[in-house]
């Protein structure tokens, strides 16, 4: 199975703190990875690395993508290439329309592709449909980048622009906090759609709930920084009924 | 003429050396306590005013005349070349002596003082007016000065813009503006100046009478040195709103310098300035409020927010309360930094190159004000001229802020 990123004795501080302490990871081609781990592990820390969040401060070890080293790559040439991180708390942006904003980030990566531009009335299109899948108000194509958006229509908004900009890896953080049943339902069901046997999924979480809805092949245990345990979906019942202490460390 | 003489002399010589009327008295005498400022003056100390009003001007009086009639009033280099046949407004050029007496700004009387005849226009309907200013002598003094009395009741709106590239010249202009009770008033100030060209004070008096609403918002892309100047007074429920937004670029100096007076009770004041400053820039907002004892119930806002887009750029920022009663309502706030880094952050990890998305803040951060604009063809054309001084160009194909096929789309089904 072809490896598409590959995490490797990762380290990484943020300000004088140690983080991530010799990370180790490595995703598949085509298949759904979750990490499970408690509050202040370091989940969110490490899906900033992955896309190069200027907070974090990698001190050794490397992230391969795409069989390239990207940890000097600015975090726009890491998104052209296909990785995507759906945020664990999205940023408000006002004043900034929420349609020209992402019509000029699919613009952006279609013209590192060598394809061709979409048109404002071709892209107010498409994205009118997924708002639609994704049960989103009309209302918040006009409105500023998720200024005053409720935290499911930032999740939300999260998803569409994933299913927007078709990347290759996908991150997401925690989606599933602040949604209500109903809206968890469509953020699911527009993730499994964009499953296509080639892209990769990483599901941050610490509540297996979002689990039922997006069925991951591998859960890597995170505890203070290090992948801890790596085992089949069969371990979320086990972290289910005993917690994350029942696995010990390393 | 150097004008730096007249701060010797007193009243009548004042007079008799710029040959102005005797009903010009109380400008000259204000002119003398005063004095023309210099670079220690208060409401001058972050501005380059010395090599103004030391240097040897070029002057000639100018006779304002009007040669032809049309939609707007056209005025160049200080001579009306076309007056407004539009109804509801009347337009004549005579002296006008119903000045400010207590303004703080010298520069406010001695235009009055070098201006014969004002161009004094009565709106007497709905109506929307523009004035065009068009700038194109070298190295002179232009000074001329516009009266707006709006009647009791009527709503009108003002658009000014500017153009030319005269060079060594101080346009030395303002308004006296009068607006009845119960009318309201939105003015508009959309002014590009390039690099190495004019210099523009504007120096105003506004006047809101009870009831009444002015709008105000001036909107000042600079590459060379500019200012505005007002002081407003607000009688009974009067409402003052102003947006400010400023760009500056390069070895300049410019902004506002203002004055709010609540006079009345249950007056309302809201500024907002905005500005944006690159390379040396110094962007300048000194703005004063007063509110007076006769003022209870006043309520007034003020605020100034400031983005540095290089280290040796510079934000005079002083927003300042003077609060005579208890019973009101007043919040004042500054701030400068640098653009947002989460922001940016955001974007650049949906695929948008840095300066791209630097692009994006910063129009969203002008965006702010210029949205207060509430006609919508000038709202485009501020929001154009803005991003041709700020990128050079204009993506006219497809503005921000025109959202035409948003609505197409989400209308269609
Ligand atoms: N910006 C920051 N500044 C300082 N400490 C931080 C910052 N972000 C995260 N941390 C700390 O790093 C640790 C890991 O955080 P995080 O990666 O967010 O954990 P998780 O996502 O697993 O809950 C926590 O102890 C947290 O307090
Ligand atoms: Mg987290």
């Amino acid at each position: 199975m072809s490896k598409v990123l590959k995490i490797k004795d990762l380290k990484a501080k943020i300000g004088e703190k140690d983080i991530l302490k010799g990370l180790n990871l490595e995703l598949e081609e085509g298949k759904v990875h979750a990490i499970m781990g408690p509050n202040g592990a370091g989940k969110s820390t490490l899906s900033k690395a992955i896309v190069g969040h200027y907070d974090v401060e990698i001190t050794d070890g490397d992230i391969v993508y795409k069989d390239k080293s990207i940890k000097e790559n600015e975090p726009e040439e890491r998104a052209l290439e296909g990785l995507f991180l759906s945020f664990q708390n999205p940023v408000e942006i006002p004043g900034v329309n929420n349609a020209y904003f992402l019509r000029t980030a699919v613009n952006a990566k279609r013209k590192h592709e060598g394809k061709e531009e979409l048109n404002a009335a071709e892209f107010l299109r498409e994205m009118k449909s997924k708002i639609e899948e994704l049960g989103m108000k009309k209302e918040l194509i006009n409105r500023s980048l998720n200024e005053g958006f409720s935290g499911g229509e930032k999740k939300r908004n999260e998803i569409l622009q994933m299913m927007m900009l078709e990347p290759d890896v996908i991150i997401l953080d925690e989606i599933d906090s602040g949604l209500d049943i109903d809206a968890l339902r469509a953020v699911s069901e527009g993730i499994n759609k964009m499953k296509d046997g080639k892209r990769s999924f990483l599901v941050i979480t610490h509540y297996s709930r979002i689990l039922d809805y997006i069925k991951p092949d591998y859960i890597h245990v995170l505890k203070d920084g290090q992948i801890v345990h790596t085992g089949g979906p069969e371990l979320v019942e086990k972290l289910e009924k005993e917690g994350y202490e029942s696995l010990g460390s390393l | 003429m150097k004008l730096d003489i007249l701060n010797a002399l007193d009243s009548k010589k004042i007079l008799k050396e710029l040959n102005a009327s005797h009903s010009k008295e109380l400008a000259a005498s204000r002119l003398v306590e005063l004095k023309l400022p210099n670079k220690k003056s208060e409401k001058y100390r972050y501005f380059d005013i010395e090599p103004l009003i030391q240097k040897d001007w070029n002057f000639t009086k100018k006779e304002p005349i009007q040669v032809k009639t049309g939609k707007s009033i056209v005025i160049k280099n200080g001579i009306v070349e076309q007056l407004s046949n539009l109804e509801g407004v009347e337009v004549e050029m005579k002296e006008f002596n119903d000045i400010d007496s207590q303004h703080f700004d010298s520069l406010y009387y001695l235009s009055h003082l070098l201006c014969e005849k004002a161009i004094i226009i009565r709106v007497k309907d709905e109506t929307k007016l523009n004035i065009e200013h068009i700038v194109t002598e070298n190295n002179c003094l232009i000074s001329y000065r516009i009266v707006i009395l709006s009647d009791a009741n009527t709503h009108t709106q003002i658009y000014e813009t500017y153009s030319g590239d005269a060079k060594d010249t101080l346009l030395l202009t303002g308004y006296d503006i009068f607006i009845s009770r119960d009318s309201t008033l939105k003015f508009i100030k959309n002014q590009t100046i390039n690099n190495n060209s004019y210099t523009p004070i504007s120096t105003n008096r506004y006047k809101v009478d009870s009831n009444a609403t002015f709008k105000l918002g001036t909107f000042d892309f600079i590459k060379d040195n500019g200012l505005n100047i007002f002081r407003v007074e607000l009688k009974e429920s009067a409402n003052f709103d102003a947006s400010h937004l400023l760009y500056a670029n390069g070895k300049v100096k410019g902004g506002t310098i203002s004055e709010i007076i609540h006079e009345g009770k249950s007056s309302n004041s809201n500024q907002i300035s905005k500005n944006i400053l690159d390379n040396n820039a110094r962007g300048i907002f000194d703005a004063l409020i007063r509110v007076q004892n006769s003022a209870k119930w006043t309520k007034a806002d003020q605020n100034s927010k400031s983005v540095l887009l290089h280290s040796g750029a510079y934000m005079a920022s002083k927003p300042q309360l003077e609060i005579y009663i208890d019973d009101l309502e007043a919040s004042h706030g500054s701030t400068t930094g640098q653009l947002d880094e989460a922001q940016l952050f955001y974007l650049q990890s949906r695929g948008i190159n840095k300066v791209d998305a630097k692009k994006m803040l910063i129009i969203a951060f002008a965006n702010e004000v210029i949205s207060n604009i509430d006609d919508e063809y000038i709202k485009n054309v501020v929001h154009t001229h803005f991003e041709s001084a700020y990128y050079g160009k204009s993506n006219l194909e497809c503005l921000e802020t025109c959202h035409s096929c948003e609505d197409m789309v989400l209308e269609e089904n």
